[in-house]
C-alpha cells in the first residue's frame, strides 16, 4: 500500500457505511478490539482491472442483524435468516468496494467485482486477521469491524 | 400515473431498499417485478408490461451492461427507460451505458430523494401524479 491507501480506505469506509447503514464508525487500533469467544463472519470479494486484489469485511455474528436492519429499515428482531443477513453484509462489502476502488484508482477506473462470498471464521482465522498487516480495525456503533484489503499491484 | 417497475439486482437487500425508497419517495407504483440478473429481467420483459427499469451492473449470469446491450440491440431501450443503480459506476462505464441508451445513473448508497428526482426526470412527469 502507498501512503494514501490507508487514509483513503478509512475515510471511504466510514463515509459509505454511515450513508448505507446509518451507523457511525471510527478507526481504532486492532489491539483495542476485544474479540472474545464470539463467532465472526467474513464477506470477501475479489476485484480485477486497473487495480487487482481482494477486500473483506469481518464482523461479529451478533452485529449482522443490526447491519441488515439498518439497511432495510426494519426491526432487527425479525431478521434472523442466514440468507438475509449474509446478503446485507455482502451488499455492504459490494458498495464499500466500489467506492474504495474508485477512491484509490480514480473515477475513471476500469474494474470488475466478483460476487461476495460469506463464511463463518474459526477463532484462529479471526485472530490471524486481527493481527494481519492488511487489516484495519473500526468500531461501528461501538461494535468491532475489520476490513482486510489486499492489493496485488499498485 | 402508476408505473410498472422492474428491479434487476442479484441482492435481495438492494431490491428491498429500492422498493422502500420508491415508497418513501411516494412514487406511484403499479406492479413491481424483480429479477436477479439480466436473463431473468429479459424474461420478465417478454411477458409483462414494464414502464421503468432499475438495474445493477455487477450481476451473475448476465450483468447489467450485457442486459442493456440486449435492449439496445432489440431497440427496446428507446421506449423503456433504464436507470442504473450501482456502486461500480466508473465514469467510462457510465458513459458507455449512456451511449447504449441508459437514461440515468444512481450511485449507491442513495436516498429516496435521489430516486424521486431521477424518476421525475426520466419519466418526464411528477412521479406521484
Amino acid at each position: 500500500m502507498n501512503d494514501q491507501t490507508q487514509p483513503t480506505l478509512e475515510q471511504t469506509f466510514i463515509s459509505v457505511v454511515e450513508k448505507l447503514t446509518f451507523m457511525f464508525g471510527e478507526q481504532v487500533e486492532p489491539a483495542e478490539i476485544d474479540a472474545g469467544p464470539e463467532t465472526w463472519v467474513q464477506s470477501i470479494l475479489e476485484f480485477t482491472g486497473d487495480v487487482t486484489g481482494s477486500l473483506a469485511v469481518i464482523v461479529p455474528e451478533s452485529l449482522q442483524p443490526e447491519i441488515a436492519a439498518n439497511i432495510l429499515g426494519l426491526d432487527a428482531d425479525g431478521l434472523d435468516t442466514r440468507e438475509v443477513l449474509d446478503d446485507a453484509l455482502g451488499e455492504v462489502l459490494n458498495v464499500v468496494s466500489g467506492h474504495v476502488i474508485m477512491a484509490l484508482a480514480g473515477p475513471g477506473a476500469n474494474f470488475q467485482l466478483s460476487p461476495p462470498v460469506n463464511s463463518i471464521l474459526s477463532l484462529d482465522a479471526r485472530d490471524a486477521l486481527l493481527v494481519d498487516e492488511n487489516s484495519t480495525a473500526f468500531l461501528l456503533d461501538e461494535e468491532p469491524v475489520l476490513l482486510n484489503l489486499k492489493l496485488s499491484q499498485e | 400515473m402508476a408505473f410498472n417497475i422492474l428491479l434487476v439486482d442479484d441482492s435481495m437487500t438492494v431490491r428491498k431498499v429500492i422498493t422502500k425508497a420508491l415508497q418513501l419517495a411516494e412514487v406511484d407504483i403499479g406492479e413491481l417485478f424483480e429479477a436477479g440478473h439480466g436473463v431473468e429481467a429479459l424474461e420478465v420483459l417478454e411477458n409483462e408490461w414494464v414502464d421503468l427499469v432499475f438495474a445493477d451492473i455487477m450481476m451473475p449470469v448476465m450483468d447489467g451492461e450485457e442486459f442493456v446491450r440486449k435492449l439496445n440491440e432489440s431497440g427496446a431501450i428507446k421506449e423503456l427507460p433504464v436507470i442504473i443503480v450501482s456502486s461500480a459506476g466508473s465514469e467510462p462505464r457510465v458513459q458507455r451505458l449512456k451511449e447504449l441508451g441508459v437514461r440515468d445513473y444512481i450511485q449507491k448508497p442513495f436516498t429516496p430523494e435521489q430516486i424521486r428526482e431521477v424518476v421525475d426526470s426520466v419519466m418526464g412527469v411528477s412521479a406521484n401524479e
